[in-house]
């Protein structure tokens, strides 16, 4: 497919090496007042892996993932992505340099339609200026036309292509959810954040979901970090685990040293006090 | 030279030269300013018990105005005319509750805001058809507030004190104090605030909807008509208070949509510092400037401190 | 059976994605631009054109202006009336500086000013969402309106403090004044709107549209997949202002003829916002819809009596009309959130249908 293609030329220009390390989160610490969502928390995310972050509700995962997309800024600590440091930037910036991300509650533009949404996922990597647009003839149009044939690649791989027209709002929630997948996709990401994209949904969907996370591991080369409550799931698709609890980490290793590290089993099953 | 001069030393000169002419701006500030609060009250109530911004407030003030004097003038003795209207209030509380509110429970809130547009401007035409467009005089003595005036003697000059202001004041005073326990203190203010938090919610522990709208736009119109008796003694009873009414906006930005005490402050804050402004500085900038100092004193205070005086800081999540 | 888009394949993303995809749409609006240019000149009277017309085309286009930042962008706004109003004194000043130059240039040129104004104001929406938006949009409203009364420079110092429209001319055809006829200022005025409208529909559906839906929508998504707030705001304040803008001069060249400080007062704010919100949020046909709902029902009701013969006087009639636009507003918001243009739609399917129920 010609979207995958150039979805792995513009991956590999960024001079990383499949493995090495593509985002690096050194001690980083957030507070709301006087909550401590994340305390001293360090990780690193390699290219082309999958990777999982886990741990009982309200453990800082989400927080977690607003911080690596700059919607919060961390009192304390150093992230750095492709291998450039920074402190505070916003999350549009963010998007610029290749982070997309979905929502542990769908975020859809809901007025819009599923193609519509999908467009507006291509946002950044339309540049024709305000008088091509008002005239929508020559450059603004090729340009359009072009983005809309890779949308529409990307309806064909979700399998969305009946409800093309359809304003969002209108869509199960299921179905949401693999718009929300496409509309994250449409900006051809580096690294993909996925907010508990099962969550919500029954085994069937879970198994698509499932499949379309892994084709776009291994045929877009994309690096995702997941979010994830079914542990099934995330023992079957991840390559690295990262558990997080009261926002401390306890836990990091491949899913199989994770589910034998004695912390995190008393984290989800509590220790007798 | 002279200009930094004239803003930023000379007013200051004058008020200190005449303190009894500045004490008795001051004064004329915090009259306009309670009722700049009270008109903020009434959407502070709304707001707080049903999620709306209740634009028609204003206009309810001067529709419960015109229904007190036009009762009157039908030869309704002044007390069983005041009743009358506080009735009439209710009906248009159950009225707007069964017409229009039942109908958008769960609607965005813009769509109830626009709502309450429409609301204004069927009750302007539906005001003016019935008691006429003309401006009409509030029936102050027969209601039994005082209208006389005391002089005293401060800073080797006088202030005169308007007993009608002292009285709107001290009602003022009374009624917040009486929301204030209602909502804080009732079943019925607990349900409110459940209701303004989330409708369904509210609906699924089995508060009605229905009952806590008509309820709270009522209160609404018995602040509504409060304010309208105090504001017609001072000046007309007309429709041209609409506009002023508008003001009660900058000072919930001020206070913040969901705090009582956040809508006195506010409305004494904008009230006096409008006069000022007024009286001080609009000489230099050619007069006038009451028109919409209030509103660019709240766009700069938004600009340093988006959720209010009294508001709580928003935290977004996603 | 006539209305069908059975059979219409579209063989490229192009077609799919043109103005009007099916084809009797597109005859239909050939037709009603034909009627518009060459009927109504033909057969319109002086009061049709002036009172009707005129006026609509434009709060049409005001309300179209209103609608890219309210119901494209999502910001709520009261002070259209006074942005309206920057155009019309721009426009005033601009043609008496310069007083050769033809008036049509002035006009769109007047927009750039109130788009800049409005900008100006739309800087705190970058911090103010939602009802605190419509503060800073009513400061704006009446700062702008007490300079309209203050800065006497505006209106050249003219003691009534009204702006009076002087005669002005191009190819030997009067445009502007009380001699131009109103068919010249009628068709003045619809080409203005036919292009502005055009333009608008084409910046709605490209990028720069979808950026202003998704603030709309979900404005920390919208961020988060690299739309800049700060862009994608101040843009809708600067073209819909821009419209207003331009809408305001036209009002007081080719309509009013003079104009003071009230003819941009915050009913008129109301006004085209009622426009809006009757039409239909986030839809271009229903700013006209909208636009022809609110201007020309008032003026049935004003000659309904006189046609059935009974005396009313002129103050209830307006009174009436208060009431009525009020009602509609409520109702129209509890029967159809999304005005005429949805009603419109749904017409249009079942008609697709027809005659079978689905």
């Amino acid at each position: 497919m010609n979207v995958h293609s150039q979805a792995a030329a513009a991956q590999s220009d960024d001079g990383i090496a499949l493995g090495a390390d593509l985002l690096h989160v050194d001690n980083i610490s957030l507070s709301f007042g006087g909550v401590k969502a994340i305390q001293d928390v360090s990780f690193d995310i390699r290219k082309g892996e999958i990777r999982a972050i886990i741990g009982p509700n309200g453990a800082g995962k989400t927080s977690m993932l607003n911080v690596i997309n700059g919607f919060y800024h961390p009192q304390e600590g150093i992230i750095s992505f492709k291998g450039r440091e920074r402190r505070r930037m916003r999350p549009y910036e963010a998007a610029a340099q290749g982070i997309a991300r979905t929502f542990q509650n769908v975020a859809l533009f809901t007025g819009m339609t599923t193609l519509e949404n999908i467009m507006a996922g291509r946002s950044l990597k339309m540049h024709r200026n305000f008088f091509w647009q008002m005239l929508y003839r020559g450059p603004a149009l090729n340009e359009e036309m072009e983005h809309r044939r890779v949308v529409e690649e990307i309806i064909d791989f979700l399998e969305i292509e009946a409800i093309r027209k359809t304003p969002v709002g209108q869509l199960p929630y299921g179905l949401q959810k693999r718009v929300e997948l496409g509309r994250a996709l449409a900006m051809e990401p580096t690294l993909l954040l996925l907010d508990e994209p099962m969550a919500g949904m029954n085994l069937e969907e879970k198994e698509d979901m499932s499949r379309y996370v892994l084709d776009v591991n291994s045929q877009l080369g994309t690096t995702i970090a997941l979010i994830e409550h079914d542990m099934g799931v995330v023992m079957d698709l991840a390559d690295r685990v990262m558990v997080l609890d009261y926002g401390k980490k306890i836990a990091d290793g491949t899913p199989d040293e994770v589910q034998a590290n004695q912390a995190v089993i008393d984290a989800y099953l509590g220790v007798p006090h | 030279m002279g200009l930094l001069f004239d803003i930023f030393i000379n007013p200051f000169v004058e008020m200190a030269s005449g303190l009894d002419f500045l004490l008795q701006v001051l004064w004329e500030g915090f009259v306009s300013g309670t009722l700049y609060a009270l008109i903020a009250l009434g959407f502070v109530l709304i707001f707080k018990a049903s999620g709306v911004f209740n634009f028609a407030q204003g206009i309810m003030v001067v529709f419960a105005a015109l229904t007190l004097v036009g009762l009157h003038a039908l030869g309704i003795p002044a007390f069983l005319a005041l009743i009358l209207a506080v009735a009439i209030m209710a009906l248009l509380a159950v009225t707007v509750e069964r017409v229009v509110l039942r109908h958008l429970v769960n609607q965005p809130d813009i769509i109830l805001f626009m709502v309450t547009i429409g609301l204004t401007y069927f009750l302007i035409g539906f005001g003016e058809l019935v008691f006429g467009g003309d401006p009409k005089s509030m029936i102050t003595e027969e209601l039994g507030l005082p209208t006389g005036s005391t002089v005293f003697d401060v800073f080797d000059g006088i202030v005169i004190l308007q007993h009608l202001d002292v009285a709107a004041a001290v009602i003022s005073a009374i009624m917040v104090a009486g929301l204030a326990v209602f909502f804080n203190k009732t079943r019925i203010g607990r349900a409110l605030r459940a209701v303004a938090d989330d409708h369904q919610a509210a609906l699924s522990v089995g508060i009605s909807l229905n009952q806590i709208w008509a309820i709270v736009w009522f209160a609404a119109g018995i602040v509504a008509l409060t304010t309208g008796i105090m504001w017609g003694a001072k000046s007309d009873v007309s429709f041209a208070l609409q506009i002023v009414a508008l003001k009660a906006l900058p000072v919930l930005i001020l206070g913040g949509f969901t705090s009582i005490p956040g809508a006195i402050v506010g409305g004494l804050i904008i009230g006096m510092g409008e006069k000022l402004f007024e009286v001080y500085w609009g000489g230099l900038l050619g007069g006038g400037v009451e028109g919409w100092f209030a509103y660019v004193i709240a766009l700069i205070f938004l600009l340093f401190r988006p959720q209010g005086l009294f508001g709580e800081k928003i935290i977004e999540r996603v | 059976m006539l209305y069908r888009e059975a059979g219409q394949f579209k063989t490229s993303y192009q077609a799919d994605q043109a103005a009007f995809p099916i084809f009797q749409d597109q005859l239909a609006v050939w037709a009603i631009l034909a009627v518009a240019f060459i009927g109504v000149p033909l057969v319109g009277n002086d009061f049709f054109l002036n009172s009707i017309m005129i006026p609509f085309l434009i709060f049409a286009l005001a309300s179209v202006g209103l609608n890219i930042l309210t119901g494209y962008a999502g910001q709520l706004s009261l002070g259209t009336g006074a942005f309206m109003g920057v155009g019309a004194y721009a426009c005033y000043k601009l043609t008496t500086i310069f007083p050769d130059v033809n008036i049509v240039i002035m006009i769109v040129a007047s927009g750039f000013f109130s788009a800049g104004i409005g900008m100006i104001f739309g800087l705190p929406s970058l911090r103010i969402k939602g009802f605190y938006l419509v503060v800073t949009t009513l400061a704006a409203q009446f700062f702008l309106e007490w300079c309209f009364i203050r800065i006497a420079w505006l209106y050249n110092y003219n003691p009534s403090g009204a702006i009076e429209v002087p005669q002005r001319e191009a190819f030997g055809v009067i445009l502007t004044g009380a001699s131009a006829t109103p068919v010249t200022r009628y068709l003045l005025v619809l080409s203005i709107v036919v292009v502005m409208t055009w333009i608008a529909f084409n910046i709605i559906r490209g990028r720069i549209g979808r950026s202003w839906m998704m603030i709309r929508d979900m404005d920390i998504a919208a961020e988060l997949m690299g739309v800049k707030p700060l862009n994608a705001k101040l843009s809708a304040f600067a073209v819909s202002s821009f419209y207003c803008g331009v809408a305001g001069a036209m009002m007081v060249f080719f309509w009013l003829g003079a104009a003071e400080v009230e003819s941009f007062d915050v009913n008129h704010s109301f006004l085209i916002l009622f426009m809006v919100i009757l039409g239909g949020l986030g839809s271009i046909k229903g700013a006209f819809m909208g636009a022809a709902f609110i201007w020309i029902l008032p003026i049935l009701i004003r000659a309904a009596p006189g046609w059935i013969g009974i005396e009313v006087q002129a103050a209830t009639v307006e009174h009436l009309n208060f009431m009525l636009i009020g009602g509609l507003i409520i109702f129209f918001l509890i029967i159809e959130p999304h005005g005429l243009a949805r009603l419109w739609s749904i017409g249009k399917q079942k008609l697709r249908v027809w005659p079978f129920p689905y």
